[in-house]
Order: C-alpha cells, then sequence, then structure tokens
C-alpha cells in the first residue's frame, strides 16, 4: 500500500523533471553577448585606405510600428494609405517585406528588430510573464542603446507599452498603452497620437519611437477584412502624412529617417502567433526626401502585386533593420545581431570603400557570433588552404565562406568593389541563415533524456495500478484511447486539430455507455438514457467554438446570428441561468450550514432536507455574491465585447459602465474565500457534532460550486453557457453507474473536451490573455500567471473537480438503509430491489471515500498514466521530428501545451486540488 | 422496469443455409460489395450525393439476393431450433422464392423507412454536420443501414427484445451481427483520418465514413462468419 503511494508520488516528481530536462535541450539557452558594441578596426588597414568610417546620412529617426501591419495593408491594391504609396512611386519611400519569423507576436518581434538577434522560443513565456526582468533588453546591445550612448542621444516614446517594459527607464518621454480591451479601436491610437505634434517641434531627442494598437486590435476583434481595417489604414496614413511632411519642412528634422513597419502580420482570422505566409509578412518601408538619390532605378510600381503570399517587394529578414539602421546612422551594430545591411542602402556612398567598410564591419560583427558557436574551427583573418570540395557540415561551410572573404580582402590585385562586396554577402547569408536555423542548437542527449524520463514516470505509475486481470473492456477503451493519442501525436495535422480526436473518442465512450447500461436494463425510452442525452450534449458542446488550424473561421454557436447583435439577449439569458444555478446551489449549502448550527450539538443533524427559513437566509446570503459576479461580467463584457451587449438595455449599460472593474472582481473573488471560510467552518462544525463516522462529503460539494462561480468569472462571456451544459453533463453522469476506471476515463476525456470546446487549440496565438488581469490593480506575476491559467483551462479544472466528486458520489443522499433489515414480506419485490441497487450505490461510493480504500490513488494514477503517455509521445515526436518544417510552429507550441497540462494542470490540479477536494468530501 | 420477464430461447448464432449456392455465395457476397463500392468510389468521391444515390441501388439488390440465398429469414430460425435434436441433420428449409423475396423486400423497406433515419441522426450526434450536407448524411445513413441492419431485419424480424438485444449487443456473434458490429465500428474509425492535413479529395464527409462501414462490413463479416462464431461479447 505504501509501496505504490511512494511510486506514484515519484512518478508525479518525475513529471516536471522530464519536461525540465526536455525543455532544456529543446530551447536551449542562447548565450549573449553583454556589453554595447564600439567601433573596432576593420583590418586590413595596409590594403585599404579606410577613412575613419564611412558618413553617417541619417542623425534622426523616427521608428513608427503599426501593430500587425500585414505587407498588403500598406502595398496592395486595397489599401489605405495611398501617401505612402504616392511616397514609393516618388522614391522617397523604399518598400520591403520584412519577414518575421515565429512566434509572431509582438515582444520577440521587437527584439529581433532593435537586437537584430533571432528571439528564442522561450521569450513567448516570458512574453506572458512581461515583468520579469531577465527577458528585458536593458542589458542587451540595441539600436536604442546605441542611440542613447551617442553624443545627446535622448529616445522618445507613446505607444503599446512593450517598451517600456523591454527599456526600463530608456526613455526621456514616454506614454505606455497596454492593449488591454481588444474592444478598444480608438483610444490606444488617439493616446499615441495626441504627443506626436509636440514632439515633432522638439529638437531635443534623436529617436521617437511610435507604436499604434488599434491595428492590431481591429484585427483580434474583426479579421483583416472587418469594416474599420480601411479607415484606420487611412488613419495611419494620416499620420505618416503628419510626420512626412515635418520631415520635409522642420529644419531641426533635415537628416530625420522614418521607418515604418509592422511587428507581425496577421491571418486570415486576424489573429497571429504562428508561421502562416499572412503572419509572417509585416511591411517595412524606410521614408525620407534623402532616399530619392538611391531609387532612381528601382521598382517604384504601387501598388503592386505581390510575388508570392504577401510578398511585395523584395522579401528582407525582420532583423535586417539593426544593422542597416547602424550604418546608416553611423554606430556600431549590436552585438547579438543576426541581420545583414540591407543591399539598396549602400548606394548612399558612392565610393566603393565606403561599401565593403559597411559590409565588412557587419561581416565581423556576426563572425564574432559564429566563432562563438563552432569554437573549433577557424575563422581568422589570414589566408589559408581549406579544403572546400568536400562534403561540408554547415559550421565548415561558413568556415569556407569567410576564407574567401579573406582571400577577396588581401589580394593586391585590383578587384572590382561590387565583388568584394558579393563575397561578403555571400558570408553574411550563409552565416545568417545557418545561425538562424536552429536544428544545430539541439542537445539531443537532454530531448532523450527527458523523454526516458516520462516513459520512466508512464512505467512507475503502471506499477501502482491494481492487478490488470480480468481485464475490462473500460481498461482496454482507455489503453486505446493512450495509445492512438500517441500515435497521433505524430501527425502535425492531429496536432494541430486534436480536439477532433478528444471529441470523436469521447462521443464513442458516451456511445459506449449507452450499450453497457443497456446491457445491464433496458431503458424504455432509449432516446432520453442519460448517456444519449450525455451525447446530445456533448454534441452542442463540440460545436459551441471552432477551433483548430484547418477550418479555423467555420461557423460556429459563438458566432452565429444566435448570439450576435441584438440577439446577444439570448446569451445573456442563458449567462443569467448559469449564475442562478450556482446561486440556488450555493445557497443549498448555506442553508444546510445554517440547519447544523441550528441543532447544536447532540442531535444528529437532518442531512439533507432544510427548513423554508434556512433555505431563504441561504438565498439571501449568496445572492450578493453571485450578483456582484454577474455585473462583473456584464460590465467586463460591455468594455471587452460591446458587440455582445447590443441587446442590453442602455441605463443598465451606462451604470456597469461607470463601475470599476478591479474592485468589482476584488469584491467576487473576497466574496467566494468568504463563503468557502465559513463552508469550512460549518462542515468541521458539523462533523464534530455528528455521531455517524462518515458525512456526505458536502464540503466537498460546496467548495466544487465555489469553484464553479469562480471559473465562470474567468470565462468570455460567449463561453459562460457551457457551464451550463456542462453542469448538465455531470447530473446525467451521476445518473449513471460509473465504475471508478469509468469515472477516471470520463475526467480524462471531459477535460480535454471541455479544453477545446471552450475554444482552446494548440496554437499560442489562441490563449485568451482578456481575463487574466481581474480584480489586479499593481502587476503581480504569480496571481496573473494564476488568473491567465484558470481562465484558459477553466473546463479542465471543472470536470477534474467533478471527476473527484463522481468517484466519491459526494454529496449524495444517504438514507443509510440496511439492507440486511429489509424484509420480503415489507415491500413489493421490485420496490426492494430498487432500494437495494440505491443502498448498493450509496455504500460503494462510500465506501471509496474511506480511509486507505486505495480509489483515489488509483484515479490519480490512471490520470498520471495519461499525462505521463501523452509526454513521452509529445517529447518523443519533438524529438524524432525536430528537423521537420512544422517543428516550430507546431510541435513546440504543442510541447509547452503538453508541459503546462503535465504541470500546472495535473500536478496543481488534478493532484493537489483533487487531493484538497477528496479531503474535504471525507469531512 | 416491471416487465414480466418472458421465457425466452436462448439467442442462438444464425446459420448460414445449408445449400451449395449459400455456401459459395456467402464468400463471394463481400467482394461484390466491395467491389461494387470500389467501382463506385471515384465517382462518390468526385460527387458524393448522386454516386451514393446510384449506389443504393446495387447495393440493395446485392444484399437482398445475399439474404435470400444465404439466410434464413425471420421465424425459420427459431423453428429449426426448436425441431433440432441430438444427431438429428439440419433441414435446408426449400422454401418457394417468394417466401424469401418478400421479406428481404420488408426488410430493405424497413432498414430504408426506419433505421436510415435513425441512423442519420446517430451521425449528427456523432458529430455530423447539422446544418449543411444534410442529403450527404442521409445518403451516408441509408448505405450503412442496407449493409448493416437489413440482413439484421430479415433474420431476426421486428422483435423489440431482440432489437434490445441487438443495441446492447447481447447476442451471440454470426456472420449477420458481426457485419452489422463491423459496419458501425468501421464508420465510427472512417472519421480519423477525416482531419488530417494530406489535402486529398476523398477526405470530404462523408467518403471515409461510407468507406469504413463497406469495409467494416466484409471484416465483421468475416470475423463473425470464422472465429468469433457463436461468442458472447463480454464487457467485464
Amino acid at each position: 500500500m505504501a509501496r505504490q503511494t511512494i511510486l506514484l508520488t515519484l512518478a508525479n516528481v518525475l513529471i516536471p523533471v522530464a519536461i525540465l530536462v526536455f525543455a532544456t535541450g529543446f530551447f536551449p539557452y542562447k548565450p549573449f553577448m553583454p556589453g554595447l558594441a564600439v567601433f573596432e578596426e576593420p583590418g586590413w588597414e595596409d590594403t585599404f585606405d579606410w577613412k575613419e568610417q564611412p558618413t553617417p546620412q541619417f542623425d534622426k529617426l523616427v521608428f513608427m510600428v503599426v501593430d500587425a501591419l500585414r505587407s498588403d495593408f500598406v502595398y496592395g491594391e486595397e489599401s489605405g494609405m495611398k501617401f505612402v504609396q504616392s511616397q514609393i512611386r516618388d522614391g522617397t519611400a523604399i518598400p520591403f517585406t520584412a519577414h518575421a519569423t515565429s512566434p509572431t507576436i509582438t515582444m520577440p518581434r521587437v527584439k529581433a528588430m532593435t537586437t537584430g538577434s533571432i528571439p528564442s522560443f522561450l521569450d513567448v513565456i516570458l512574453n506572458f510573464a512581461e515583468s520579469d526582468t531577465s527577458s528585458t533588453l536593458a542589458a542587451q546591445d540595441t539600436w536604442l542603446a546605441q542611440l542613447k550612448a551617442k553624443d545627446g542621444g535622448k529616445l522618445v516614446m507613446y505607444g503599446d507599452d512593450t517598451w517600456l517594459k523591454l527599456f526600463p527607464d530608456f526613455f526621456a518621454r514616454a506614454d505606455g498603452t497596454s492593449s488591454f480591451f481588444v474592444s478598444d479601436f480608438t483610444e490606444v491610437d488617439n493616446n499615441v497620437t495626441r504627443h506626436v505634434p509636440n514632439e515633432l517641434l522638439n529638437s531635443d531627442w534623436n529617436a521617437m519611437i511610435l507604436h499604434y494598437l488599434g491595428l492590431d486590435h481591429i484585427g483580434h476583434k474583426a479579421g483583416p477584412k472587418s469594416p474599420n481595417m480601411i479607415p484606420k489604414q487611412i488613419e495611419m496614413d494620416g499620420m505618416v502624412e503628419q510626420i512626412y511632411t515635418a520631415i520635409e519642412n522642420e529644419d531641426h528634422l533635415e537628416n530625420t529617417l522614418f521607418v515604418l513597419c509592422g511587428d507581425h502580420g496577421m491571418n486570415d482570422g486576424g489573429n497571429h502567433g504562428g508561421s502562416a505566409p499572412g503572419e509572417t509578412s509585416p511591411a517595412l518601408v524606410f521614408m525620407s526626401p534623402k532616399i530619392k538619390k538611391i531609387t532612381e532605378f528601382m521598382d517604384r510600381e504601387s501598388p503592386a502585386k505581390p510575388k508570392g503570399e504577401f510578398e511585395y517587394y523584395k522579401k528582407i529578414e525582420q532583423s535586417d533593420i539593426a544593422p542597416t539602421l547602424a550604418g546608416l546612422m553611423g554606430f556600431p551594430i549590436p552585438r547579438n545581431n543576426l541581420g545583414v545591411f540591407i543591399e539598396e542602402f549602400l548606394y548612399f556612398w558612392d565610393d566603393g570603400i565606403d561599401r565593403i567598410q559597411i559590409l565588412l564591419r557587419n561581416a565581423k560583427q556576426i563572425k564574432t557570433i559564429v566563432e562563438a558557436t563552432y569554437p573549433s574551427l577557424s575563422f581568422a583573418d589570414e589566408v589559408k588552404e581549406i579544403d572546400c570540395e568536400k562534403t561540408l557540415t554547415s559550421g565548415e561551410h561558413l568556415a569556407c565562406k569567410w576564407q574567401k572573404v579573406v582571400q577577396a580582402m588581401s589580394t593586391v590585385a585590383t578587384l572590382h568593389p561590387q565583388m568584394r562586396v558579393d563575397f561578403l554577402y555571400s558570408f553574411l547569408r550563409d552565416a545568417q541563415n545557418t545561425m538562424s536555423s536552429t536544428a544545430s542548437n539541439y542537445d539531443v542527449s537532454r530531448l532523450f533524456l527527458g523523454t526516458f524520463l516520462a516513459f520512466v514516470s508512464f512505467g512507475l505509475t503502471f506499477l501502482t495500478l491494481p492487478k490488470l486481470r480480468p481485464i475490462s473492456s473500460t481498461a482496454i477503451f482507455y489503453a486505446l484511447t493512450l495509445l492512438l493519442y500517441g500515435i497521433l501525436m505524430f501527425a502535425s495535422s492531429y496536432v494541430e486539430e486534436e480536439h477532433n480526436f478528444w471529441y470523436w473518442a469521447t462521443s464513442g465512450w458516451f456511445f459506449y455507455l449507452f450499450i453497457c447500461e443497456s446491457r445491464k436494463e433496458w431503458f424504455p425510452k432509449f432516446i432520453f438514457h442519460p448517456a444519449i442525452m450525455l451525447l446530445l450534449l456533448h454534441r452542442i458542446i463540440r460545436r459551441w467554438n471552432q477551433t483548430g488550424q484547418k477550418y479555423a473561421g467555420a461557423p460556429d454557436i459563438v458566432h452565429s446570428a444566435l448570439f450576435q447583435g441584438s440577439n446577444s439577449i439570448i446569451l445573456w439569458c442563458l449567462v443569467g441561468a448559469t449564475y442562478m444555478d450556482i446561486m440556488v446551489r450555493l445557497s443549498r449549502h448555506i442553508a444546510r450550514s445554517i440547519s447544523s448550527l441550528d441543532d447544536g450539538k447532540g442531535k444528529d443533524p437532518v442531512d439533507f432536507e432544510s427548513t423554508d427559513i434556512n433555505g431563504f437566509i441561504g438565498t439571501i446570503a449568496v445572492l450578493p455574491l453571485t450578483a456582484t459576479a454577474f455585473v462583473f461580467k456584464l460590465a467586463f463584457t460591455a468594455r471587452d465585447a460591446p458587440e455582445l451587449t447590443h441587446g442590453i438595455n442602455e441605463g443598465l449599460l451606462q451604470w456597469v459602465g461607470e463601475l470599476s472593474l478591479v474592485g468589482v472582481a476584488q469584491m467576487v473573488f473576497s466574496g467566494i474565500l468568504l463563503v468557502a471560510s465559513w463552508q469550512v467552518l460549518a462542515e468541521w462544525w458539523r462533523s464534530k457534532a455528528r455521531k455517524r463516522e462518515q458525512g456526505n462529503g458536502d464540503l466537498a460539494v460546496a467548495l466544487f460550486d465555489l469553484l464553479a462561480l469562480f471559473l465562470v468569472t474567468q470565462t468570455k462571456a460567449e463561453n459562460i453557457p457551457l457551464f451550463l451544459l456542462f453542469r448538465s453533463q455531470l447530473f446525467f453522469l451521476t445518473l449513471l453507474d460509473l465504475t471508478p476506471t469509468a469515472t477516471t476515463l470520463t475526467t480524462l476525456l471531459l477535460t480535454q473536451t471541455s479544453f477545446f470546446a471552450l475554444g482552446n487549440s494548440n496554437a499560442i496565438s489562441s490563449i485568451s490573455l482578456s481575463n487574466s488581469y481581474n480584480g489586479v490593480s499593481t502587476y503581480n506575476l504569480p496571481l496573473v500567471a494564476l488568473l491567465l491559467f484558470a481562465s484558459n483551462w477553466a473546463g479542465p479544472i471543472y470536470f477534474s473537480s467533478a471527476g473527484v466528486l463522481l468517484l466519491g458520489s459526494h454529496g449524495r443522499a444517504q438514507r443509510f438503509v440496511a439492507k440486511e433489515e429489509l424484509d420480503a414480506r415489507d415491500w413489493i419485490a421490485a420496490e426492494r430491489e430498487h432500494l437495494e441497487k440505491l443502498v448498493t450505490k450509496e455504500s460503494e461510493g462510500r465506501e471509496r471515500r474511506k480511509e486507505g480504500s486505495g480509489a483515489w490513488r488509483q484515479h490519480l494514477g490512471l490520470l498520471t498514466l495519461g499525462v505521463s503517455s501523452g509526454l513521452v509521445a509529445v517529447m518523443g515526436a519533438c524529438s524524432v521530428l525536430r528537423e521537420h518544417l512544422f517543428v516550430w510552429t507546431v510541435f513546440s507550441p504543442k510541447f509547452l501545451y503538453a508541459g503546462a497540462w503535465g504541470t500546472f494542470f495535473h500536478l496543481g490540479i488534478s493532484g493537489a486540488w483533487g487531493m484538497v477536494l477528496w479531503g474535504a468530501g471525507k469531512l | 422496469m416491471n416487465a414480466t420477464p418472458k421465457v425466452r430461447p436462448p439467442a442462438v448464432p444464425i446459420e448460414i443455409l445449408s445449400s451449395d449456392a449459400a455456401r459459395i455465395y456467402t464468400h463471394i457476397h463481400p467482394i461484390l460489395i466491395l467491389s461494387l463500392y470500389a467501382y463506385k468510389f471515384p465517382s462518390i468521391v468526385a460527387d458524393p450525393v448522386p454516386a451514393l444515390l446510384s449506389s443504393l441501388i446495387p447495393l440493395a439488390i446485392l444484399q437482398i439476393v445475399f439474404v435470400a440465398i444465404c439466410l434464413p429469414p425471420t421465424g425459420s430460425n427459431t423453428v429449426v431450433v426448436e425441431k433440432k435434436k441430438p444427431g438429428e441433420k439440419k433441414k435446408a428449409p426449400e422454401s418457394p422464392i417468394s417466401r424469401k423475396i418478400i421479406p428481404a423486400f420488408l426488410s430493405l423497406l424497413l432498414s430504408v423507412l426506419f433505421a436510415t433515419p435513425l441512423l442519420a441522426a446517430t451521425l449528427v450526434l456523432f458529430g455530423a454536420p447539422i446544418s449543411t450536407h444534410y442529403f450527404h448524411t442521409l445518403l451516408c445513413a441509408a448505405h450503412i443501414s442496407l449493409l448493416a441492419t437489413l440482413p439484421l431485419v430479415y433474420v431476426h424480424g421486428v422483435d423489440g427484445q431482440t432489437w434490445r438485444e441487438v443495441v446492447a449487443l447481447l447476442l451471440p456473434v454470426d456472420e449477420v451481427y458481426g457485419g452489422m458490429i463491423g459496419t458501425v465500428i468501421g464508420a465510427w474509425l472512417g472519421a480519423v483520418p477525416i482531419p488530417l492535413d494530406w489535402d486529398r479529395e476523398w477526405q470530404k464527409w462523408p467518403v471515409t465514413i461510407v468507406t469504413g462501414a463497406y469495409i467494416g462490413f466484409a471484416v465483421g463479416k468475416l470475423v463473425g462468419g470464422t472465429i468469433g462464431k457463436g461468442r458472447k461479447i463480454m464487457f467485464d
């Protein structure tokens, strides 16, 4: 007995260890070079007569980021940015498509643009843990740091506060806006725009950064085809015109370079994070009257036609921005840069030596990183014999390319400058490609060690399970589910469409339950059989939110006409019903707790029945809590998704609009805690007064209902009716006679199903941030992380807890009928049979709740088995397919999700919280 | 719940008729069915509704021929069982053709009229599209119904208790019952390839489901007639 507990604990401890070990091998920590770069001697002084350094072309920079500015929003025929297009035709603007690597979310993209490096996938996690100081760029070399370090360097910044988090204390003047409410299309941008006219008159800054969020918000809310999109582009175009006109007319802005760019694009659904062409193709435009010098012979057609999907004009890497700015403005290239100076700008310098020097500095800077990556290879500046004919590793290939540069630089023969430029570009581009591809950076032994550890956890869990024979068909179903799931994790499309697997398996399982029950006893109205009702509810639940990649944007219930516009009153009726249901349940708990106080000690309290007056008091007690929670949801939705509140009375909306969201949310959370403490106290009191050893486990049910209220608060309004459906499923499940194994399998299937039904998927872009700041006034990382987890995993948390209640039949009314006292003469046979069955059912649950019965351990054991086998599959897939085309877009996000499932969900919810609930049920 | 327990003879597996034609044709039949499907497959992929509709007729004919040649019509089975004595050889019922064709057509009628809507509803419960593709789903149900329920109706009739046992998987396995279970499981498994990103035309609704049903029918019939014969399905 104890041995099994130890093994199970060990298996669970191994889960986070395995995830960590694997993660360190999969996302290796990239060492970065600290400190600011300084100008160094380029070398070959005897061959070249270097000037000090090429004359800088610009001394000021306006860097305007428009979030999610996809290339076609600027260059396409339907674009609203007519001014920019006219500038392209005039030759005062150079357009590019700047390839953004996955993950296409703001923070890693800002890192790429400012440092020139390719941010690792770990930045995704740090993006959500924004305040984490290790993710700031304060200590890193960026063009901001370089510009600030210049004489009289002064930076100003208006817009997305990501910049303020990344660059703390960098800006002389700044005004950050947070993208808290995605429904805000105008305020976020007006907050930036209002500073611009004044700043254009100030001459004290040498870099102004603007980051507009409105366009991204429109995308998230209504997609790239939203009617708000063109007006927003016209608004942005107006800003560009205003700034450009100032540059033309103001003397102090004479040498100002104006960069307009998107940090990433968006897909057809308006979301981003992955690597679809739309997401990775933001626009990038350099503007200045001086640019006319270099655009004379360029393609200046505008609007243009794309070459590939969203590929307009020349395609460059986003990281190329950093070295290009360095060359144009005359500062050293940031140390960790992997970008390449954009070729078009070389023609600012008429002298070939200047061009070579710019590129040589770029090459030497990248060479330092290459050297650090391949310490065994020689990248010296002297001419050597290297055998470049044999098949080469990528490092040797780069060494050869560098050697060619060295030879071209060292030769005394007269070479056309362009030849040296070509050799330099050849090295630079190959170095960029090699260093950006992470394939060379895996620590394969750790990948396999992590997978092996997960497998050990699986094996240990297997040992804790009770004897396997006779094999029940439920166990076979369980094993087949895990096996098939493991196999499917190797198919990238099934990782994207994972919800289909769980929906499919759950349908099959409910039908199996129907057959199983029918074998025991035929239910006369079989259409209304609990298992069929479960199947029906499941069918509605799976259509609630369309998720996954393949059919993203397909019609679903949430986006149907049912809830939109004035029909939103239907949604709010369902939301209200959900809150009402929770209120009725909570009021019963309160009523029971009062009645137990009334009865006092000595008497055996009536367990279930309660007097009317107690019921009334209970309702009065919980009404404020649930009403506040409902009002909070309404007020939040009115601001976050106003289109869902059109059907609501105007006056009511105005009233809730004035409420402080943070305060109301704090009231709800405190109320939940208060009721929970009261329930614990009352139940503890009651258990002392009780003569009988074992109670009904009512405390567990009370805690579950309070949890439901918390989870509903953390859920978007349009998903709240799902909890009513979940509750109905739970009701039908209690009608079925589930064995412990069947309960665990049901828990597993429904936790997964409900996760996807709430609109989640295995893509980073589907993480919903909107409810993670409820009640948080000052930024508090653990709290925000908890709320973020609760809002995205609300369904799984609900069903994980429900599974515990199902397992122990908590809260089921107990008659304590003594079976042996039943006499055949007292009742008619059928009634006797019926009662006997009830008694068995009750006592079964009661027995399972008892100490040492092992039911809980077996439940947790089977769940651990599911988690560890899933981890083995996901890690195995990531290890084996690490060279796969989709490894960064499909498999690594899946690994991050699997990690969250394994640690936060399995250990935190299934394990720790489940144990609390199970323990509470014993009281 | 309070139904008075009727004394029922224990259900026995259906035996294929003993005539030579029956013994041979029962093995040819699944091959014909699969060949028909393979022949129709390209047109089903190209345009499911008309192709599925037109292939219903040959499928119905094949199934009627199969039940008429190989299976004992409802009622005859129990008679045979009751008469059976130790050592007695089973008699091949030499009934006139009309005595077989009429029940066969009745089974067809019942399958189309009752089983098809019920199966279509079940398909929707399992995730078939509800607002589009009505005819696709209905025809898919019709194919499953002709494959799975037509022979069952033919041999078991419309006795409610027997059908409850059919649903509860309580009947002993035989070729007919195995065929039905195979069809249903095959149709369920047929949903697995739909989400894959192979971008094949045949991944569209309901081609994989129907394919799974056909293959499942052949496999189930084979297993039910050989290694599974006479076994009861055990759950625990």
